[in-house]
């Protein structure tokens, strides 16, 4: 391996010091952009039914989100369509403030849309001129019907993980306190109605499936497609779940301290083992763990097969793991451990520095629960412009193949490294959480084997390296 | 004969509430203005980055959070550019620049790209730093003398106005910044094509294509389109047309005006609409001709051209069953909109009852008044039209029939209007092929969308009964 071409080389521990300490902060502004604290905000509040969003600002905020996320709502989750409107600043707004123009835009909406909820959004713009946001929410919310909240959430304002935090923290103004425990009833929480190629809707049926078969029924799925109702009575729940560790964990942390619902930290049920941990995270909490164990023994013995080919693909191998940009980091390290306990060796591949700033506590909770996988990052992952990140990432990623005996990729099929290679990024339909998954990664591993000599098509080289 | 109602202080600015029926009826200007809008459009620095990402292996840096650094990203899917070849940066603002300024890390962020291999980069500027006061035309000039490229600052902030504005701002910051030190020689027989991407058709590179096509054949040359694969040489190379060809009724008139101001270059088929349908095309076509000397030429492109329409909807096939006398609603822009009133009309002999555009400049309202009383049409008309305002109109027309995208074919779902055809951007339809709706083959392809979108309405979802196998 050229070392060269290795920018770091070690543990998720190590590299998690690392960031701690402020290196491996990318020089280049451009090298890594994530959306911003206004675009993620929006798209944990666009998981409410009926929701009517109000944003403080410029038309061109409004129709990016509403194109990214609104649209593919309807066309992919089935949604109905529903408004996404703003007040258009323009620079009158600017200079005199828009206040007056924005109460009057809530009030509208109200009378327009029949919405249960309006949330008022602030973008930079009014986030600039101070436009009190929560204090029209205020004056609204006595003149209209639907329930009115304000965000602030100026792009500027903070990393795009703040804006799911603060939605979710905004969110909770909808809920009852604790009251009368809703028996065998549990929320899953973080989830954002995207809809987001990392939050699949397969994903989530498997896991309400598997509720079902022991017992356990679904109040809501906060926020994704999720109504004010459920909202209102989320509380009283016996219990929260994450569908993604990550996501879940700020809400669950902030719901426990203000409402005393217990949480369920469990990872994402990748494989067998996490699969099991995840259902007894919430039966055993429930008092359902021997009706629990008997589904897990009952679904463990139907995929056997699957699990055997899985084992007889890893064992022994060096699993090359890079997702970590797409479908997402936390997927990246469920799936190193989902390979060791099949009996690989797993190196996570391009975990960017910025990644692991944003996911600090959910690293900190793996690390804790003993997952340290190696981890390597490559010079490509740093490079200006996509053009020059993923032809350099290529060749890096060919390296590394190169340097370990028997390996296996586990990763975008951006790249191909040579070695046996499983694509864990098509979006099939097919889910790759619990058993349905475990079905699923074994029809994929047994095709990339039996297909690894198989060389990469002239047309998808030129297009994606520019040979 | 022009009546009244076709007069644009007459038309309609469209409701404002599902219930105010009378708020309907009032004349625009006595109806109190709509706060709360559900766009179509995005903003000024969306148009700006549509601009100026059609310089082919230019250098675009948005000094903006990162939030509006995906309007960017859209923007350049927008122009097809290369991403081995046009490189997008961003300063990534946050608080601190909010609150301190931005200066500094504009200053940085272009030090940094100082290795890449561009010909030029354009600083586009959002709203959070020219709120703040960030003076960037003042840090290109500083830093200008300390890397190998040429940096035109763009200051198209959102709140400027949409991104028809934006692309207006671009085009003039690129005249200005770009025009060469010396006025070169007039090219006789030569043009300069302005704005082909502000057109809802979402492969209007097939437009554009088509009008190169045209000029060739009629012996002129194309000396700067402005911009699609536009070659940084070809700005500097702008003074030296004849004339300009402004190719969207959105966006580009300002440049056109400038032009003229600057270089005394003329715009050709002004206030004509652009070419989409029998005579729309044979009239655009007609006034170029005689424009170029080549009034011969143009007769045989438009004799072959519609033959070839009536040849191909012969032997393929033409659902007159389906557009005869069908009231229908165009929701587009203006550029494709306005052109259809009158191929839809006279071509497919439908009856437009809507006319709902999503823009509305002056020259606009003027075209579209003209169209309409020439053909003798009353429809309803909304101009700058939001989404509610669409559906609305939608809902109180009630045709049978849209010409729009797939954000009506999603919100009439409830309204109980059978068909949506998808060609005014977004379609969610993918194609790989840029397909005209200028000119004669892009009449077939606009008939061939309609007649897909029609067929698959007619299809029935649901099965009677399974099948045994």
């Amino acid at each position: 391996m050229e070392s060269d071409r290795i920018v770091f080389h070690g543990t998720l521990a190590e590299l998690l010091d690392k960031v701690e300490r402020g290196e491996m902060v990318p020089r280049l502004q451009a090298s890594h952009a994530p959306p911003c604290k206004f675009w993620t905000a929006f798209q944990v509040l666009n998981g409410i039914r009926h929701m009517v969003p109000v944003i403080h600002g410029p038309k061109g905020c409004t129709y990016s989100v509403a194109a990214s996320y609104k649209m593919p709502g309807c066309e992919y989750r089935g949604v109905p369509f529903e408004p996404t409107t703003c007040t258009a600043q323009n620079e009158v707004d600017v200079v005199y403030g828009g206040e007056g123009k924005l109460l009057e835009a809530v009030r509208e909406a109200d009378r327009r849309y029949n919405p249960d909820l309006i949330v008022i959004l602030s973008c930079c713009c009014s986030g600039i001129t101070g436009d009190d946001v929560e204090g029209v929410a205020h004056t609204a919310s006595r003149e209209v019907r639907a329930r009115v909240l304000a965000i602030r959430s100026e792009g500027f304002g903070g990393d795009f993980r703040s804006g799911y935090e603060d939605a979710f923290r905004v969110v909770m103004d909808l809920m009852e306190p604790r009251r009368e425990i809703m028996k065998g009833y549990i929320n899953i929480i973080g989830a954002r109605e995207g809809p987001t190629y990392t939050e699949w809707s397969q994903d989530l049926d498997e896991l309400t499936r598997l509720l079902a078969a022991i017992g356990v029924r679904v109040n809501g799925v906060l926020c994704g497609g999720c109504t004010v109702e459920q909202l209102r009575r989320a509380p009283s729940v016996e219990l929260n779940a994450s569908w993604c560790y990550d996501w879940g964990q700020k809400f669950g942390d902030l719901m426990e301290a203000r409402f005393g619902v217990p949480y369920a930290r469990t990872g994402q049920p990748y494989g067998l083992a996490a699969t099991e941990e995840w259902a007894l995270g919430v039966a055993v909490p429930l008092g359902l763990e021997e009706r629990a164990r008997e589904v897990l023994r009952k679904e463990a013995e139907a995929v056997a097969p699957e699990l055997e080919t899985l084992r007889r693909c890893f064992e022994g191998k060096t699993a090359l793991i890079e997702i970590s940009e797409f479908p997402g980091p936390i997927r990246a390290l469920s799936l190193a451990r989902m390979t060791q306990e099949l009996g690989a060796h797993p190196i996570v591949i391009n975990l960017h520095p910025y990644t692991v700033k944003e996911r600090m506590p959910s690293i900190k909770f793996l690390l804790q629960r003993g997952q340290n996988p190696e981890v390597i990052l490559t010079k490509g992952l740093f490079a200006l412009g996509s053009f020059a990140s993923s032809s350099e990432t290529q060749a890096e990623v060919e390296d590394i193949a190169r340097q370990y005996d028997r390996a296996i990729y586990v990763g975008t099929p951006l790249r191909q490294p040579g070695v046996p290679q499983l694509n864990m990024t098509t979006i099939t339909g097919f889910p790759q959480y619990g058993f349905a998954g475990i079905r699923n990664m074994a029809r994929l591993v047994q095709s990339g084997l039996a297909h690894a000599s198989r060389p990469r098509s002239r047309l998808f080289r030129q297009v994606l390296y520019g040979d | 004969m022009a009546t009244d109602h076709h007069r644009p202080d007459a038309f309609s600015g469209g409701p404002s509430a599902a219930g105010d029926a009378d708020e309907a009826a009032r004349p625009r200007a006595d109806r109190p203005r709509e706060r709360c809008h559900d766009p179509y459009l995005r903003c000024a620095l969306y148009g700006a980055a549509q601009a100026t990402l059609g310089v082919r292996g230019c250098c675009v840096l948005s000094h903006s959070p990162q939030g509006c650094f995906q309007l960017v990203d859209a923007a350049f899917g927008w122009q097809d550019a290369d991403y081995t070849e046009t490189l997008t940066l961003c300063t990534k603002l946050c608080e601190d620049e909010i609150v301190h300024g931005g200066e500094d890390l504009l200053e940085r962020t272009i030090l940094e790209a100082r290795d890449l291999d561009v010909p030029v980069m354009f600083v586009l500027t959002a709203c959070g730093p020219e709120i703040v006061g960030d003076d960037v035309t003042a840090v290109c000039e500083h830093v200008a003398p300390r890397v190998g490229f040429r940096i035109v600052p763009v200051l198209c902030a959102g709140f400027r106005g949409d991104q028809y504005h934006g692309t207006d701002i671009a085009l003039e910051a690129m005249l200005e910044h770009l025009e060469p030190d010396e006025r070169p020689l007039r090219r006789p027989r030569s043009v300069c094509l302005l704005a082909p991407h502000a057109n809802c058709n979402p492969t209007w590179m097939g437009d554009l294509a088509w009008v190169q096509e045209v000029l060739a054949r009629l012996g002129a040359t194309v000396v700067a389109t402005l911009t699609h694969e536009t070659l940084p040489a070809e700005l500097e190379r702008v003074p030296e047309a004849e004339a300009c060809l402004v190719l969207s009724h959105d966006a580009g008139q300002r440049a056109a005006d400038w032009l003229a101001r600057r270089y005394g270059i003329e715009q050709w088929c002004r206030g004509v609409p652009l070419p989409i349908g029998f005579s729309n095309t044979r009239r655009w076509l007609t006034e170029l001709g005689a424009r170029l000397g080549a009034a011969s030429e143009v007769e045989r492109i438009i004799a072959e051209g519609e033959r070839a329409v009536v040849a191909a909807c012969r032997r393929k096939g033409l659902e007159q069953s389906a557009f005869h006398r069908a009231p229908v609603a165009i929701v587009a822009d203006a550029t494709v909109g306005i052109p259809l009133v009158r191929f839809i009309t006279e071509d497919l002999e439908m009856i437009p009852r809507l006319v709902c555009l999503r823009s509305g400049q002056p020259a606009t309202r003027d075209l579209l008044a003209r169209e309409l009383a020439d053909l003798g049409l009353q429809p309803r008309v909304e101009f700058e039209a939001d989404v509610y305002r669409a559906r609305q109109a939608l809902a109180e027309v009630r045709p049978e029939m849209v010409l729009g995208s797939n954000i009506e074919r999603h919100a009439v779902e409830a309204l109980g209007i059978p068909f949506v055809f998808r060609i005014a951007d977004p379609i969610s339809r993918f194609r790989m092929v840029n397909r005209a709706y200028f000119g004669y083959t892009g009449m077939l392809n606009l008939i061939e969308c309609m007649q897909n979108d029609w067929w698959d309405r007619y299809r029935s979802r649901d099965r009677r009964y399974r099948a045994r196998w």
